[in-house]
């Protein structure tokens, strides 16, 4: 029954992502619509698919540092992002895909860095290690971008921040194919690791001791995680709360089991973002509001009241 | 009365533009690094980009008046300054009507009252004129992802309808704001007018999503110098004109 729910509001969020617009489509012009066809439709289904990425990266990411706070941004990729969002436009890289490959790469870099960080002197990708090793590394990258806007001559560059705020507004058929060429395999190294996961639930050593190759399961997983949020970067940006509310509302209402999470995940997190991007387009039309800001104001009442049972429990 | 002002530091380009219009260019001891018109600004030293001021930099100038744009980061540079000793003005200009006032101001403090008086007379008569008729349309677009359009709070909204051109989101109070590609495409410009020196079309123009708005499509770009267009000053008037003749020449 939550699972039929759960489908028709995907459903349902969709078919309103696609009817509702600034522009006047009348209902039987829909099918033919170039509005529809090349901006609200491939935005509607980004907008879902970077949304279930998240909230896959966000549970994933959330178990393994067993930290119920963490965010598939925290270890250092919305920094790293930004530094690579900011280089590409102050040495003016050519392209029109200069500024989300340079995005992309940033926060692989910034990946690769936190991970050898948690690795160092046998870690093992510890879960403090790696929390801390992200805070750090994105407070580098953060700093670096800032000296580059300061010295750097381009007014263009304040723009650069209001790309990473993220938003759906380069949503193209394009995007969509990017997305779908390079998810499935980050995906499918999740879902495979779902039973683990839950080993790991109790504990490092239990996991061991319950026949989980913890080491490895850890490394393929942070990576899985990591490579998943930085595609969701490199094609709209970096938008919060999606990747810490849903792995909650989800566990809430399907319980712990990794095997019903990542597929809830997908599906509540694709639904909330293209919901969310909905009403960025729509609530002060003409304008539009940056998708962040709606994923936040509707993200941490819900986070509130979420840690208000969390703790009464 | 105080006297005029001899050493004098223009944290704008526009101020930069209008001192110079009304002979006070000679009093100019400081400027910033984007102020390159007229020719002669060049030679007067550049004390940075001025977002925001470097406080010192200034100081170093030894000017006896700071002509600032008004807004929050140059507040608190006002506020250093004038805790120096050095008289700071900050001034509003967004729209055309800013500029007459902002002219007689700088006449005022600088001792060029007649020059001021009558550039600024005729940039009141210019802001006051009606729109020119026209039935062209076109969209101001300053940045492609998030699309960022110009809105009636800009001068150029108001510089496009002198020249006969309707600003399609002269409905936005702000000087800019965030709008979709599908706002723009909806509202269907005919040209899409673009900040730019060279003639290269932008880089978005060759992007899937931006194909559904017709002037993109069509490659109806409008290229617009940023030493005339980039900013309101004396030359309005030539900008007016100079919009118009590219609206003309469009095929």
């Amino acid at each position: 029954m939550k699972y039929v729910l759960l489908a028709v509001a995907a459903v349902a969020t969709l078919a309103a992502a696609v009817l509702l617009g600034p522009a006047d489509v009348p209902l039987r012009d829909v099918l033919g619509s170039p509005i529809v066809w090349q901006l609200r439709l491939p935005r509607a289904v980004l907008a879902f698919l970077v949304g279930g990425a998240l909230g896959v990266s966000g549970v994933a990411l959330q178990a393994l540092v067993r930290n119920p706070l963490a965010d598939p941004f925290l270890l250092g990729l919305s920094g790293g992002a930004g530094l690579g969002a900011v280089v590409a436009i102050a040495f003016d890289l050519p392209g029109p895909w200069a500024l989300p490959l340079a995005a992309f790469v940033g926060a692989v870099s910034a990946m690769a860095l936190v991970y050898r960080l948690g690795l160092i002197g046998g870690a093992e990708l510890d879960p403090r290690i790696l929390l801390l090793g992200g805070v750090a590394v994105g407070a580098f990258a953060a700093a670096i971008t800032t000296a580059i806007v300061s010295l750097a001559e381009a007014t263009e560059l304040r723009n650069a921040f209001l790309w990473l705020w993220g938003g759906f507004s380069g949503a193209s058929w394009t995007t969509v194919l990017v997305i779908l060429v390079y998810a499935p395999l980050p995906l499918a190294v999740l879902a495979a690791a779902a039973r683990p996961l839950d080993l790991l639930a109790l504990g490092e050593e239990p996991a061991q001791y319950l026949g989980a190759d913890v080491r490895r399961l850890k490394r393929l997983v942070y990576l899985a995680a990591s490579l998943l949020t930085a595609a969701a970067v490199a094609v709209a940006g970096v938008i919060g709360f999606v990747g810490l509310i849903v792995p909650h509302l989800c566990r809430l209402v399907w319980g712990r089991l990794h095997r019903a999470l990542f597929p809830t995940a997908f599906l509540v997190g694709g639904t909330l973002l293209a919901a969310a991007d909905t009403l960025a387009r729509t609530v002060v039309a003409p304008r539009e509001l940056p998708v962040g800001i709606v994923t936040a104001l509707l993200g941490v009442p819900v986070f509130a009241f979420l840690l208000r049972r969390w703790t009464v429990s | 009365m105080t006297a005029p002002a001899q050493r004098v530091v223009s944290l704008l380009p526009s101020f930069t533009e209008l001192l110079f219009a009304i002979g006070a260019g000679d009093r100019l001891v400081g400027r910033t690094a984007w102020c390159d018109y007229p020719p002669e600004a060049l030679r007067v030293p550049s004390v940075g980009d001025g977002m925001p001021p470097n406080v010192e930099a200034v100081a170093a100038r030894h000017p006896d008046l700071v002509v600032l744009y008004r807004s929050g980061p140059n507040i608190t540079a006002a506020e250093q300054l004038e805790r120096l000793g050095i008289k700071t003005v900050l001034l509003d200009l967004n729209r055309l009507e800013d500029l007459g006032p902002a002219a007689r101001r700088l006449g005022v403090l600088t001792g060029r009252v007649a020059s001021a008086d009558s550039l600024a007379g005729a940039m009141d008569s210019l802001a006051s004129q009606p729109a020119a008729p026209g039935s062209q349309s076109l969209v101001f677009i300053v940045w492609d992802n998030p699309a960022i359009v110009i809105g009636a709070g800009s001068y150029l909204d108001r510089l496009a309808a002198l020249s006969g051109a309707r600003n399609v989101f002269h409905d936005i109070g702000s000087p800019s704001a965030q709008v979709s590609i599908e706002t723009i495409a909806a509202r269907d410009p005919d040209f899409v007018a673009v900040l730019s020196d060279s003639a290269v079309p932008p880089r978005y123009a060759g992007r899937p999503e931006w194909r559904a708005v017709r002037a993109v499509r069509a490659r109806r770009f409008l290229f617009l110098p940023g030493q005339l267009f980039g900013r309101p000053g004396p030359r309005v008037a030539e900008a007016v004109r100079e919009l118009r003749r590219r609206l003309d020449r469009a095929p």
